[in-house]
């Protein structure tokens, strides 16, 4: 994958190359808010690592004329400011998501597979840990053996690998659930959770239970 | 200024002062006038009565061989000059000038014409008097004076009648002049108990459309000044968003680095050289955060009514996001509940205070422990409340674990000692109330923080 890192700090966006490197994506690296801009109107990257605070344009402003050019391309933002308004001002020019400085390279990573997964193409097949998707077949395959879902399994499991890392509240797979076929309630969600962790936990991924609240999936994927 | 030394002054004072004093001359200047005015008045009332003695003793002189004598009996005499207010004495002097009758001591008269009468004034054995001369066609002066006993009193009469209404006139000036100047200047006193009763940090301007033309350039000025601080307070946020930004890329890129290095092979000692300097990063980070946490709830504005509702559980749903992965890594059961709570407050501010007592919970709960955010009403007041089973907090340190930078005796951990100062800034500001207790059944902690629901 093609990747462009905004970041004006030298050591934080040496770090963030490396990682994305290392992971096996082409990366370019831009300084400041206008050589991104010139870059960005030019190529086709698949994913843009971009900081809010640059010394010329800042980045909100580079997102913005990125939308502007209608370019569907994923956008993590990363903010230094702990301001909640930042956060939602960045969602609202159109960025995919956003991480609060400091951050842990395995949190990065994290956020970096999830937004790539997002965009994949249906027919691409997901791999996690002993557990292999397929999107386009709906089929699950746990350490090559085929398990059998229910629509409402399948599509609790693709809430899950969509945001690996997020806690989901049970309002939230409600909500998302509801198109499937009539509404959920917190009951019935536990119960087709619990089933589909009886299905696919051998294949050594975890749905967490955050007491009181909803799950949060630990898939040790990548 | 340039008043120092002298005594502070009031306008109400200065305006009595110059009032009474304007009104005390007045009064002097109209008493003299009417001193006067009654004395004259008093002269005419009564020098008739004086001069007509006079003439009845003149008419009774009788010039014969023997000489000249007052043919008049003593009794007919007597009632004459007599007066029940005051002395009257006589003299009758011949046309040479020789005393005949009366009080032999009284100077002679001015001189006068045949027929002439006159009235003056005169100071006869240490006593003032009023006399009236006549100088019959014969040549003899008849003098009749009295004391001014009855003139005297009509004067003071006359004096009184005039000076008591405009002494009470005086009076009740003054008074109105006292009681429209406390009227006049109630705004300037309303305008105080609205400063008296802000906070310091409410720097709103003072409506100047409720205050008089008088004082409204006092109040232009005085919301000019506002305005400035308010500003300097603004640059000072701004100051402190940028500061954040400064501190936290660096330790960002430190941070990754130390990670990317702990992920390489490394001999143990130097894996645990770096271990250490990745916790020591992540504490500088925190600190850092807290710090700007800290500076944040006391530089944003406090207009008396916090911002805006916020809804808690909300609050505590994104706290299940943050934390929740942590919480996992530390083998802690970080659980929630939730019931619906809102209260008027800032939606920076509140989830920081949530993320302090989170963060200060999982610091002090060993692996295998639980930790429960909870929200709800309780007696008409929204709570926000983290428990957990670690060590607990003895009753005696319950009041010392919000100053800044306290910790707990005997306590291990990396805290900063500024999670539970931020708390408490952050109720302060909220007007609510934070306390600390432990789970019901007793042990742990449990720290609750409640707010006026809205």
């Amino acid at each position: 994958m093609r990747m462009l890192v905004v970041e004006d700090d030298r050591l934080l966006a040496d770090g963030l190359v490396t990682v994305l490197s290392r992971a096996g994506h082409a990366v370019d690296h831009a300084a400041t808010g206008k050589y991104a801009d010139s870059l960005l109107a030019r190529t086709a990257y698949d994913l843009l690592v971009l900081d809010v605070g640059l010394p010329d344009i800042d980045g909100f402003e580079v997102l913005r004329r990125l939308r502007l050019r209608r370019s569907p391309m994923c956008v993590l933002v990363l903010t230094a400011r702990d301001a909640v308004d930042d956060r939602v001002h960045g969602l609202d020019l159109g960025a995919d998501d956003y991480l609060t400085k400091p951050f842990s390279v395995t949190e990065f990573e994290a956020r970096i597979r999830a937004l790539l997964r997002r965009n994949l193409p249906l027919e691409m097949t997901l791999s996690i840990a002993g557990l292999s998707i397929d999107q386009s077949a709906k089929r699950v395959r746990v350490h090559d053996k085929p398990v059998d879902l229910t629509p409402r399994e399948w599509a609790l499991l693709e809430l899950f690998v969509t945001r690996p890392g997020r806690v989901l509240s049970k309002e939230q797979i409600a909500e998302s659930l509801f198109n499937v076929d009539g509404e959920l309630s917190p009951n019935a969600i536990e119960v087709h959770v619990s089933r589909l962790r009886a299905k696919i936990e051998p294949a050594g991924v975890r749905i967490r239970t955050v007491r009181g609240f909803g799950y949060l999936w630990e898939g040790t994927d990548g | 200024m340039d008043d120092r030394g002298s005594p502070p002054t009031s306008i109400r004072r200065r305006l009595l002062v110059f009032l009474s004093g304007a009104l005390l001359l007045m009064i002097l200047g109209a008493s003299s006038v009417t001193y006067l005015v009654a004395l004259r008045a008093a002269n005419d009332a009564y020098d008739r009565s004086l001069l007509d003695p006079a003439l009845d003793i003149a008419d009774n002189i009788r010039v014969d061989a023997t000489g000249a004598r007052v043919d008049l009996p003593q009794k007919a005499l007597e009632v004459l000059v007599y007066d029940h207010l005051d002395t009257v004495i006589f003299q009758v002097r011949s046309d040479r000038n020789q005393i005949i009758d009366g009080d032999a001591q009284l100077p002679a008269p001015p001189a006068m014409a045949p027929g002439e009468h006159r009235f003056f004034d005169r100071i006869h054995r240490g006593e003032r008097l009023r006399l009236a001369a006549y100088r019959a066609d014969n040549g003899y002066v008849v003098q009749v004076g009295e004391t001014l006993n009855k003139r005297d009193r009509l004067v003071r009469e006359i004096l009184l009648a005039e000076l008591v209404p405009m002494f009470l006139i005086a009076a009740v000036t003054i008074g109105l002049a006292w009681w429209g100047v406390a009227r006049g200047l109630r705004p300037l006193a309303q305008m105080r108990n609205e400063l008296l009763g802000r906070s310091p940090r409410d720097l709103r301007p003072i409506p100047e459309t409720a205050s008089p033309i008088e004082i409204s350039p006092v109040v232009g000025a005085f919301n000019s000044l506002l305005q400035q601080l308010h500003e300097s307070s603004t640059m000072q946020q701004r100051f402190l968003a940028n500061a954040a930004h400064q501190l936290r890329t660096p330790l960002a890129g430190l941070q990754m680095h130390l990670e990317l290095m702990l992920r390489q092979e490394l001999s143990a000692d130097v894996r645990s050289e770096v271990a250490r300097m990745h916790g020591a990063t992540i504490r500088a980070s925190r600190l850092a955060t807290q710090l700007l946490a800290l500076a944040k709830a006391e530089s944003v504005p406090d207009h008396g009514k916090p911002l805006q509702i916020v809804d808690l559980v909300a609050v505590a749903g994104n706290a299940a996001r943050d934390w929740s992965a942590l919480a996992i890594e530390r083998k802690i059961d970080l659980g929630f509940a939730l019931a619906p709570a809102r209260t008027w407050g800032d939606p920076l501010l509140l989830p920081e205070l949530l993320d302090n007592l989170i963060d200060n919970a999982l610091r002090y709960t060993a692996a295998g422990g639980t930790v429960t955010v909870g929200t709800g009403i309780r007696d008409g007041m929204s709570y926000l409340c983290v428990e957990d089973t670690g060590p607990g907090i003895a009753a005696e340190e319950r009041e010392k674990v919000f100053e800044r930078f306290y910790r707990v005796p005997g306590t291990e951990g990396d805290s900063s000692g500024l999670g539970l100062a931020i708390v408490k800034e952050i109720v302060d500001r909220h007007g609510g109330a934070v306390s600390v207790g432990t789970r019901d059944g007793g042990g742990g902690t449990r720290i609750c923080a409640s707010f006026p629901s809205a």
